[in-house]
This record gives structure tokens, sequence and C-alpha cells, in this order.
């Protein structure tokens, strides 16, 4: 049911647009993108150079892309999901394709300015396919297996090719993302019943695949999980990310070290310090406070989308919502689970706070639709 | 579902009879079918909102408090990196069998590179080459100044180097922590331990992995950290086995061999106290294989494990035995021994005419081939192998070193007659020192199969029985009149009842043949005689004895005096009381006395 069928009444046009943008969400990510360069430039040793200067940039132009995306009518975007998700898809098996070809595992396209990962693209254009899917589709139809199979094959097939390259932190946001919208849109609880039950299975059948011919994962990323299960086994090898991530919360304590103060991710004990693991060299220098600051930051952000989807008033607006906050919130949980020992190491960036372009752009337009529906609500 | 229709017959009536539109009543009846169903999303949505909702909440919750126990915890590993060693022993010490160090980790610094760091690579380069000898200061500036970003210099330095390294003062240099495996007795027992290498190497830590020896089939358990370092206790004992070395290097350079090998084992646990191999090797500098011609020739090849060789008249005791196990000969059988002996076109002689018949004793002691022989041909071709694989002389030894499987026992693939006769003395079936010391074990203790073993192990074993207590017996006592009035009278040790078994093998050729003047002399030594506790297998290649009118070359004046000093220096060590006035033997016979 389209937002067509109401009786608009108001929506506004033009610069009045700026006064309805959703400025709450707008301070939050500017709060947590600054938190972001703080962690950057103490990360580089007290340098602008070499992570904050390229992550402000790109972060300036994120914001500005954000307002663009917000300031195009939400219908607009509905009608483009499908192109979006296509031009996403190609972008998916030309990296597949040439990557094969020359460069080794290539998950990105160079575009001069940053290089773009179309599994970033990806995570946004299938919530929006989905929640146009699900606009489309008449209420009485969402639960029949037909309907229901289409969706999970929107979103299966994506996931993997993305797991083919092998990126499995992608494929699994992929997965829980489309599943949330999936589970919004009000498909009958036996499906998810269901898919829980066949998922302990495939954990089941992917461990028991474990040295055989067929096997389901990369030896490598056996060797994480094995190594998320039992760290101590292999403190120096694959096990040092989580041990040393772990030293590094621990001794921040409560309030931390102090700003610039980090040991453990300063002197390079830390790989991926600057990327995947930032929140370790946050968690040491502010500690818990800071930790629970950050988390704060984030629940919030979370907290606007939900309410921005309860608002909207077509079903379009309101699926995109909720489903960009859930992306949002997978990204952060999945890294921060994973940084504290609580999930495996699955290469997962802190969302606008990792060095790291095509996340922080893609995000941030994500965050350009949330503002569209809000703008163009009728009210 | 109870649907209400959009146009309700009653109402369309009435409307039509007022005039009034009946299309606009189902207008409005589609409004509020459209409402009701966008409530009914609606609540189902704010229901399954509200289930997500708390999944978030429980989310949040488990990262929280996840974060604020990590938090709380004491971190303990940061403070040993202060001091700039994160690195712990990874590998566990192997110990002798009274607990003495055999192998340990020592902990120093490898030294690397990071050129986009340089401050001035011009003298970091020239500086470096300063200190190292081996580098060059034009590649290593090449090196800095190619656009590298990181580059290994040294994997191993001296803190002195370090301390020289630093002086430099460039930031670029950089070191980190490094466990290295150190053998602090340096030579001793070096085929034993084999040694050590680098696997995958990182900048803060590198893997120690065992390349041969115990380091090698033990690699697994040594690198376990599941056994917290607990040590690996062999069952060398590291004093004897300085001794063995020492005496037996002693006696290879005094009587020219190109190579010598001596194995002491425990009779009834099979534990081998002392394993020596020359030349020989540091553990701590392992050289490396051979690229080309023999490995045989290489100081890292384990004589007394890989080495297969035929080893002449030891073999004779066993013949011996198993004939008087079966029952075919006593001890004073009178045996035929006219020399030369034809068989078909093959001739077998003794090394010296002995006279036309012996009695099986005088076989052995004066060690005659043709006597041996006809004792063999009663005994039969099959029954022979069978006895001889139930020694374990067939198959390579399960001793846990990692060469062992290498040193498989070279065999006749048709066993016809006349291998029956000369394996029978010892030519025909090759096999190694150690499967030697087995085979001597086995029979003298008793009679049940040992199996050699590196490890400390408390009891004995008890194997199949090959041959009888009294068979043993009578064994025991004619290897104890080889050294009484037989061909090994210089390893008489006062006090020890010495007991044995000369060999005297020629070297085969490598191109066939057997050369004239290149002999493998083996002494199989078993102390006390009357009540064995070891035999010790001392092998010489190529000895000469130069200190008479002409050059001997027999077993009996080379290899059989080395044992004899050997056991005179590690009986003692080995806690053996002498028995000055010895017991007279009971419950055997024999007339050759």
């Amino acid at each position: 049911m389209s937002y067509l069928e109401y009786n608009v009444k108001y929506v506004p046009s033009g610069f009045r647009k700026l006064f309805y943008v959703n400025w709450q969400i707008v301070l939050l990510l500017l709060a947590i993108a600054g938190v972001g360069f703080l962690m950057l430039y103490s990360v580089a040793g007290g340098s602008m150079r070499p992570w904050v200067e390229p992550q402000m940039q790109r972060f300036a132009v994120g914001m500005v892309l954000m307002f663009i995306v917000a300031f195009i009518p939400i219908w607009f975007w509905r009608n483009v999901s499908l192109l979006g998700y296509l031009l996403a898809f190609g972008l998916l098996i030309y990296v597949e394709l040439f990557g094969a070809v020359g460069m080794g595992a290539q998950r990105w396209i160079d575009l001069g300015f940053m290089r773009l990962q179309p599994s970033e693209l990806m995570k946004v254009t299938l919530v929006m396919l989905l929640a146009a899917y699900y606009d489309w589709l008449p209420a009485n139809k969402v639960s029949h297996p037909l309907w229901v199979a289409f969706a999970v094959f929107l979103v299966l097939v994506p996931t993997a090719l993305v797991l083919r390259q092998p990126d499995l932190g992608t494929a699994i946001l992929l997965l829980s993302g489309g599943g949330a919208i999936i589970y919004f849109a009000g498909v009958h609880w036996a499906y998810f019943a269901t898919v829980i039950a066949a998922g302990i299975g495939a954990i089941f059948a992917v461990f028991q695949s474990r040295g055989t011919s067929w096997q389901l994962l990369q030896d490598y990323q056996f060797r994480r999980i094995d190594t998320f299960l039992n760290p101590a086994n292999d403190p120096l090898g694959a096990g040092y990310h989580i041990t040393q991530a772990k030293i590094a919360l621990g001794s921040g304590g409560w309030t931390g070290r102090g700003y610039m103060q980090g040991t453990q991710s300063r002197l390079n004990f830390l790989p991926e310090k600057h990327t995947d693991f930032i929140f370790t060299t946050l968690a040491e220098e502010f500690g818990f406070v800071g930790g629970i600051a950050l988390l704060g930051l984030y629940a919030l952000v979370t907290l606007f989308c939900i309410v921005a989807g309860l608002q909207a008033k077509d079903r379009f607006s309101a699926l995109i919502c909720l489903g960009i906050g859930v992306t949002f919130f997978l990204y952060f949980f999945v890294n921060m689970a994973m940084v504290m020992g609580l999930a495996p190491v699955v290469g997962v960036p802190l969302p606008l706070v990792s060095y790291g372009g095509s996340a922080m752009l893609v995000l941030l337009a994500a965050f350009g639709l949330v503002q569209s529906a809000h703008i163009h609500r009728p009210r | 579902m109870i649907r209400t229709p959009l146009r309700p017959l009653a109402r369309i009536i009435k409307a039509r009879q007022t005039g009034a539109n009946p299309d606009a009543i189902e207008a409005e009846n589609k409004r509020e079918r459209h409402a009701q169903m966008a409530d009914r999303a609606r609540r189902r949505a704010e229901g399954r909102l509200l289930v997500l909702g708390v999944c978030f909440l429980l989310a949040y919750g488990v990262i929280g408090i996840r974060m604020g126990t990590i938090a709380a915890s004491v971190p303990e590993e940061p403070r040993t990196a202060d001091v700039g060693n994160p690195i712990i022993s990874q590998r566990a010490d192997i110990l002798d069998r009274d607990g003495r160090i055999l192998a340990t980790n020592f902990e120093t610094h490898s030294l690397y590179a990071q050129p986009p760091q340089m401050v001035d690579p011009r003298a970091a380069a020239d500086g470096l080459a300063a200190i190292f000898p081996e580098m060059d200061a034009e590649e290593l500036f090449a090196d800095f100044t190619g656009g590298r970003k990181f580059l290994w210099l040294r994997r191993q330095i001296s803190p002195e180097q370090m301390q020289a390294v630093f002086d430099i003062g460039d930031p670029g240099l950089l070191f980190g922590p490094r466990e290295m495996r150190l053998y602090p007795n340096g030579r001793v027992a070096a085929h034993v331990l084999g040694g050590a290498g680098y696997g995958r190497e990182g900048v803060n830590s590198a893997e120690v992995i065992g390349v041969a020896g115990v380091e090698r089939a033990f690699d697994d358990y040594l690198r376990d950290p599941a056994n917290d370092g607990a040590p690996l206790q062999l069952s060398l004992d590291l004093t004897v086995q300085a001794a063995v070395e020492r005496v037996l290097e002693g006696g290879m350079s005094l009587l020219n061999a190109r190579a010598a090998s001596a194995v002491l084992m425990d009779v009834h646990t099979g534990e081998v106290i002392s394993m020596a191999s020359l030349p020989d090797f540091d553990p701590n500098s392992r050289p490396r294989p051979l690229l080309e011609g023999d490995p045989a020739d290489s100081p890292i090849f384990n004589r007394a494990v890989q080495g297969v060789y035929e080893l002449g008249s030891v073999f004779k005791i066993f013949t011996v035995a198993q004939a008087i196990e079966n029952g075919l000969v006593s001890a004073d059988t009178i045996i035929d021994t006219t020399t030369p002996m034809r068989w078909g076109p093959h001739r077998i002689s003794d090394y010296r005419n002995y006279g036309p018949e012996l009695s099986v004793t005088d076989v052995v002691v004066k060690s005659s081939n043709t006597g041996t022989a006809r004792i063999a041909l009663q005994i039969g071709a099959d029954a022979q192998q069978d006895f001889l694989a139930r020694l374990g002389l067939m198959e390579p030894t399960r001793i846990e070193l990692a060469e062992a499987p290498t040193g498989r026992p070279l065999v006749q693939k048709n066993w016809s007659d006349i291998v029956t006769m000369t394996t029978s003395y010892g030519h025909g079936l090759s096999s190694s020192p150690l499967h030697l010391a087995a085979a001597y074990a086995t029979i003298v203790n008793g009679g049940t199969r040992v199996e050699p073993t590196i490890l400390r192990r408390n009891s004995a074993q008890i194997g199949p029985r090959i041959i009888s207590p009294e068979t043993s017996a009578i064994a025991r006592e004619m290897l104890r009149q080889v050294v009484v009035r037989g061909t090994a009278t210089f390893a008489e040790v006062e006090g020890y009842a010495v007991g044995g078994k000369t060999g005297t093998a020629d070297k085969p050729k490598p191109t066939g043949g057997y050369y004239e003047d290149r002999n493998l002399n083996t002494f199989a030594a078993v102390f006390p005689a009357d009540q064995p506790r070891y035999v010790l297998i001392t092998t010489l290649d190529s000895p000469v004895d130069t200190a008479g009118e002409e050059p001997r070359r027999t077993a009996g004046w080379t290899a059989v005096p080395v044992a004899g000093e050997i056991i005179r220096r590690v009986a003692p060590l080995l806690g053996l009381r002498p028995q000055i006035a010895q017991p007279a033997l009971t419950g055997v016979s024999l007339t050759a006395n």
C-alpha cells in the first residue's frame, strides 16, 4: 500500500526541506565520526597522516552525498531500487571475474579518488530492493511460499557471491539485514523457525565437512573459528588478534590510560589497529566509560532510525528506515563482539570509526535514505 | 475471516430510495477496510519491532557486560611487554633420564628494517656493514631505498650486536623477540636430539620446529601448549653418553677408522642409555643435508639407526640359539668344520682352519663360518627367516626418532640355501646397529622380545617369548666364553664378566663385490654376562690397527678393545658393582669349559 493512496496533506519542498531534516541523526553521526578522527589521530601517533586527513575528506564527501540523497524524494528511490540492486549485482560479478583473472582476491574497483567495494553497495541496495518489493507486494501475499522464496532468492544470490570472494563478514551482514526486512514485512513466523533450525543444521554440516574434499569454508575460516572457541591454543598465530585486543581492553580498565597514552595499540602489537580493531584503541585509552559512551551513541542512532521507521506513513519508508537501522546495528554489534572475543574474527569494520572509504560513504548515503523518508513524510 | 461486504444490500437499497449515490458507500467502506488492514499490519509490525527491540537490548547488554568484565580484569601480558619480552618459552625442554637438560630455549632477538621509517639509509647501511661482516653496505643501501616496506636483516643477533645496532640510532632498524633452541651440551647426543629450525616467521615471534631426531619425532608434543611446558624425558644418560662418545672418538682416531657408532641398551627395558654416531655435528648449527653423493658421508647421518650393514659373525649367536631352542643341537654337539665348504658354485671358508670338527660352543668361540653354515642347513630357510623376523631384524625399528623408518633392513628377495648359510654368519642380511642391540637384548635377557625406545620407562618390557630362559642362559655362557678364551679377549674388564661376539664383515663396494681392505668391525657386548643388564654394540668403519708388525683389521683387534674401554668407563657410571670373585655357574654344564 503506497503512500499515494493516502490523503497527502503536506510534503516539504525546496530549501524548506532543511527544516525537516532529522538533525538528531546528523549530530549523532558527526559525533561518532569525530570519535573516529580522534582515534585515528591517536593510532597514527598524534599525526593527521596517514589516516585522519583522508578519513575527514571522505566524511565530508559522505555528508554531502547524504544531503543530496536526502533531498531527492523517497518515491524516486523506491522506483530506482531495482536498478540500484542490479547495478550493485553487476559490479559484484565484475569484481568476481576481474579478481579471478588478474589480481588475486580483489574486492574493490578503483574509482580514482577512492576504492569502491561493491559488497558495501550491496548492503544498502539489498535493503532498498526488499523494502520496495514488500511495498509493491499486496499484504495478503506476503506469507505465500512463492513470494517468500523470491525474497529469499534476492538475498541469497548476492550473499553467495560475497561468500565466494571470500568475505564472511559482509555475507553475514547481508544475510541478517535481508532477513530482518523480511521479518518486518510480516512473513509468517514459521518460516523463521524453519530457517533457524536449518541454520543450526548447517553449522553442524560445516563442522562435519571439515577436512573432506567438499569442505564448506576455507581453512583460514575454520582456523578463525577454532581460535575463537579457544584463543589460548594459538596465542601467537591466529589467536593473536583476539588475545592482544583483550589485553588492550583489559589494560584500559574503567577510565582508560588517557588519550594518546595507549601502548598496546600504538606500539604495533595490534594488526588492523586502524581498521577493524580500532575499538581496542578506544577502550584502552578511554576505558569502559569511553566504550559505553560510543555504544550509547550507536544505540541512539539505531533508536532514531526505528523511530523514523515508526513515523513513516508508507511501507517503503518504514521498511527502509528499519532495514538501515538494523544493518547499522549489525555492523557495530558484529565488530564489537569480534573485538571482545564474543564472535569469531570475520572482518567487519566499526561503522564511521574504522578507517575505510566504501563503508563510510555507503553508510552515509544510506542515512540519506532515512533522511529522505523522514523529510518526504506527508504531514 | 468474516468480510463485511463493500456494498451491503440494506444500505444500498436505502440509499437508492433516498436518491443518494451508492458508489459513495462503497468508497467509504473501501477506505475503512484499508484503514483496518493498515492498522493490522502496523500492529503486527510493532509487535515484531518489540521482539527485535528486545533482541537489540539483549545485544547491548551482552556487549556492555562483556566490556565491563574485560575492563575489570587484570591485564597480565602488557607488563612483560613493557620489558620487551612478550614471548615466553614455547617449546618444551628435553631432559636426560636424570633430569639434566639436553635441549632448552633461549631468548634472543631478530633484526629487521622498515625503510619508510628510516632517517638516514646511508648511515644505517654503513653502520650495519661495519657490525656484520657478511653484509654489504651497497646492497643494504639499495634495499633501503628501493621502495621496500620491510626486510629481514638477521634472524638472530647477540646482545652485543643488538646494542651496536641500537647505537646506530636509526628508527627504521627494529628488533623482534625471538626464541632460539639451545643445546647446552653441544655435540653430545647430537644425532638423538637432531636439531630445530624456524618455521613460519613473524616480527614478534617465530615458530621453532624440530627438523630431525627426537625434536622432529616429538615435534607436536613439544609444541603442544596443552602440555604446559612439561619436559620430554629421554632414556639417555648424559654422563654415560659423554663418556661413550669420548672413548669412541679416541678409538676411531687411534685406529684410523672412517666412522664409528655405539649403542648402549638396557636389556630388560629396551631403553637406549647411549647412542653415538661419529663423525657428529653440533645441533646448535646443524649442517645442511648433502645434495649429492652418499647421504651416509654426511655427519648428520645417524649410523646407529640409519646405517644398515652386513654385520658379520655377530649373527652366529642367533643361528646357534635357534638350533638349541629347536633341539637340533646342544652346546656340546660336535659339528663338522672342514674348510673350505663347497655348495654348488659357492665356497665358504673360515678365517683360519680350526680343524675338522668343533663343539657348538667352540663354533661360536672361534667364530667358524663353516660350522655355523652347517647348523643353519639343519634349521632350514623358512625357520631361519621366521626366527630373524621375530627378533625384529626384518623391519625398521620403532624407536622414536624421525630417522627410524629409513633404517630398513635389506633382505634378500630369493632366500635360497646359500643365502641361509651366509645369513647364518651375518652376510646377506643388512641391519642397523640398533637392530643388533635389540636382538642381542632379546637373546640374553631370558628370551623375551625387546623393542628399543629412546624414552625413559620405569618397568621392564614383557614382550613375546622368543627363546626359553635355558637357551638364553646357554647363549650367555657362550658369549662369555668368547671373551674368556675366544676372539674377544681384549674386552675382558675385570669384575664385570663381559660376554660378546665379534663380527668382521667385508664392506661391499658400490659397484658390486667386496673390498679387500675395508671392513665393518662390530663387537656386540653383554655385561655382566651372568646377570645381564646392558648390551653394547660398537662398530668401527674400516679401522686398521698399525701397532703390530702388520696391519690388523679384524674386530678382535679394533672394535673389541674400544668396547672394552667403553665398558671400563661406563660400568661404574651405570652403578654396576664389580664382582671380583665370579660366582660359579649353576644349572649349565659345558664340556668345552
